[in-house]
């Protein structure tokens, strides 16, 4: 297949932890908010009431999804980035006596960079340790709460491993010893069924473009009762809270996604985990020498995340590439910085298979077709790739003069490199 | 995703030269697979014409990786030793129809494996023939003199660059202070050299000098009599005072401090003790106590 097919939304996507493609009947509840009612729904005229109307709509559709008990809970933001910073700065702000955090090093960037910039500033940091399969233990999470914490904030799931966390648990814990609690809830909301209402979360973030809406729109619940102040500051937009004329259009397609993700959940743990286990046994009988991260018991349906060792993460997803399928890795390579994942290193993936990650996330948009597809070029694409590689000496001719070889699991091999 | 140029995608899907030479007899070994990068380069010299007549690869790691590795492998073949030593990191980019900037590393690796399968046919290890000396950035265990060569070479002017030539600096950020002053160094040489820094305007530091009493002391040190003694005592003081007597006349001096088994020391001052000429008349006095000699003798500074 010419990769150049992918550009015009051909191709075999499993990226869905990175976006997610916009439902076509996402874009169709969308499209009138662009032209017909295209009013503000602050003015007091017929041109603001209708688009009014179809915000309150979205706010208890995406208020339906996630459980809360009343759609206030719900502030439209621009991302879930935004949401983050929103609750990690409205905890410190409200709570002037409390200047502790607590979190984890597997946690998105928009909450690990925003703490260590909160870290440079005197607020202090306290990261819940991850085991090796990414899971973490509560008793440790308790020890490290304190009456100076202002915030715990813990995902709810992980983005590579696609590891799910006991939330309600954690939440409770924090809830018992008066610690405000907040998860970046990106990766399971749409994917498992969440009730906030029945847990001691009192801040949720998520976003749209992960649930087949566009880009550009986010969400964060605040349970009533919760202190809060707002990021932005300026209109009297979300009661206050979120000051900004809002995105009608994107708002009206976050709720519709969020009626329509709802509709899929069963879909999504019953037929795409399938695809996605069927994926995973395939790889690990085609393929030696494969490791997969994370909890598998305790995962989001559509993630799969395989070390593949003595190759390259960005090496793999080249090929893949050429023949239209799209995933993404951890290794250093294939981002700007030059370190693998932050959350491989946190799970303690020892270098040498972290370079030789790769992530596989459905929809449920993949169909079998595509995971066959699949299945039936990367056993031959890891194989040319450890052809090449001098980590990998199966049946490979040795040579008479080296004076040394490599070692996959070696230190000692640093050619000062 | 990367923007890779045809040739680059047409190396990594086409490799040349990946395979084994069972008989090569120049192997140069780099990287290692915590860096997320290795390469080893396998030549067959002609002993008796000193001609690469065949060049093959095995690589770990990205795209442009495997694409300067294939592309190395076939800019060497024909060539002479000496000509496959004057190939540069650039020029192997620049077969590629170039890389991105990110990944101008995988160049320098390229170059670097020539360096060492060369090493390897002399009969000397990678290692000895190649003193990266103090570990810059230890995230990916870059040493100075890699980091001056790169700067030397390419005319890098910022820490940004650096990193993307040899990775340093890349991890916890730490030596970027150390990166600043290392290129500074270098930019001092080649100024002299007569290449422009390009926009550059160094601040106005006023020179203090500090007298001390370890200075002092330094001043009126004298040769023990454990390095009088040495058999190459004779030799190596003949030599240290030819190379002082051909130094510039701008205030640099040479000077012998110690002689312990094969190991010598010297004492630089002025203009010649810092930056690439410290490490040039360094190596001259390394050579010339070689051929002297016969064996390897280590220079250094006190």
């Amino acid at each position: 297949m010419d990769n150049r097919d992918m550009y015009a939304g051909k191709g075999i996507y499993l990226d869905n932890n990175a976006t997610t493609m916009i439902d076509p009947k996402v874009v169709e509840a969308m499209m009138p908010y662009f032209t017909t009612y295209f009013g503000n729904a602050s003015s007091q005229h017929g041109f603001g009431a209708p688009v009014a109307k179809a915000i309150a709509k979205a706010r208890e559709q995406v208020a339906d999804l996630i459980g809360a008990q009343y759609p206030d809970e719900i502030i439209f933001t621009s991302c879930a980035t935004e949401s983050d910073n929103t609750a990690l700065w409205t905890a410190l702000w409200t709570q002037k006596q409390k200047d502790e955090i607590v979190t984890t090093h597997l946690e998105h960037p928009a909450i690990i960079d925003t703490c260590s910039f909160l870290e440079a500033r005197g607020v202090k940091v306290k990261y819940v340790n991850a085991k090796a399969n990414g899971d973490i233990d509560n008793d440790e999470f308790a020890s490290l709460l304190t009456d100076k914490t202002a915030l715990a904030s813990l995902m709810w799931a992980n983005n590579e491993t696609g590891n799910v966390y006991d939330i309600p648990t954690l939440s409770q814990i924090a809830r018992e010893r008066g610690v405000l609690f907040h998860s970046d809830a990106v990766q399971i909301v749409g994917k498992m069924p969440i009730d906030v209402k029945n847990t001691g979360v009192n801040m949720l973030s998520f976003s749209g473009h992960k649930l087949h809406a566009p880009k550009g729109i986010g969400v964060l619940y605040v349970r009533r009762g919760t202190r809060f102040l707002p990021y932005l500051h300026g209109g009297h937009q979300e009661r206050g809270r979120r000051a900004g004329t809002e995105n009608v259009p994107y708002i009206v397609g976050l709720g519709v996604a969020c009626e329509l993700a709802k509709a899929h959940l069963d879909e999504l743990n019953t037929r795409v985990k399938k695809l996605r286990d069927k994926l995973e046994a395939g790889i690990v009988s085609q393929i030696p020498e494969v490791i997969v991260t994370g909890d598998r018991d305790n995962r989001t349906p559509n993630t799969l995340n395989v070390a593949f060792k003595y190759v390259e993460g960005e090496a793999i997803i080249l090929m893949l590439n050429e023949y239209g399928i799209a995933c993404s890795s951890g290794s250093a390579c294939s981002s700007e910085s030059l370190e693998p994942s932050h959350v491989m290193q946190a799970m303690g993936i020892p270098f040498s298979a972290a370079h030789g990650t790769i992530r596989f996330s459905l929809s449920r948009f993949t169909t079998e077709q595509e995971i066959d597809e699949t299945l039936k070029v990367l056993p031959g694409i890891i194989q040319r790739l450890r052809e090449l590689s001098p980590y990998w000496n199966l049946n490979k001719p040795k040579l008479i003069n080296a004076t040394s070889e490599f070692d996959p699991d070696g230190v000692d091999d640093i050619h000062k490199m | 995703m990367w923007d890779y140029s045809d040739k680059v995608r047409d190396h990594f899907l086409h490799p040349r030269n990946a395979r084994i030479i069972e008989d090569a007899n120049a192997i140069g070994d780099v990287g290692s697979i915590i860096c997320g990068d290795a390469l080893r380069l396998m030549l067959k010299i002609n002993p008796v014409t000193n001609v690469i007549e065949d060049a093959a690869f095995q690589t770990y790691g990205c795209g442009s990786a495997i694409a300067s590795s294939s592309a190395l492998t076939e800019m060497v073949k024909g060539k002479s030793l000496q000509e496959a030593e004057k190939i540069t990191n650039q020029e192997i980019a620049d077969y590629l129809g170039g890389l991105p900037p990110e990944k101008m590393h995988c160049s320098v690796m390229g170059r670097e494996a020539l360096d060492a399968a060369i090493a390897h046919y002399h009969g000397k290890s990678y290692e000895h023939a190649h003193d990266d000396g103090e570990i810059v950035c230890h995230c990916f265990g870059v040493g100075v003199n890699k980091i001056k060569k790169v700067v030397w070479e390419n005319h890098l002017t910022t820490v940004e660059d650096v990193t993307h030539y040899t990775k340093a600096g890349g991890g916890c950020m730490s030596c970027h202070m150390r990166i600043e002053e290392i290129i500074d160094e270098v930019w001092v040489d080649l100024e002299k050299c007569g290449v422009p820094r390009p926009g550059y305007v160094p601040t106005e530091i006023p020179s203090i000098k500090i007298t001390t009493a370890s200075s002092i002391k330094e001043a009126n040190f004298a040769l023990d009599e454990g390095s009088k003694s040495s058999a190459i005592y004779e030799d190596t003081k003949a030599i240290v005072a030819e190379v002082a007597a051909g130094l510039p006349k701008d205030g640099s001096s040479l000077e012998l401090t110690a002689i312990s088994g094969d190991e010598v020391c010297v004492k630089l001052e002025g203009p010649v003790a810092n930056g690439m000429l410290k490490d040039m008349t360094l190596n001259f006095i390394a050579t010339k106590l070689k051929e002297k000699i016969g064996r390897e003798i280590k220079v250094v500074t006190r």
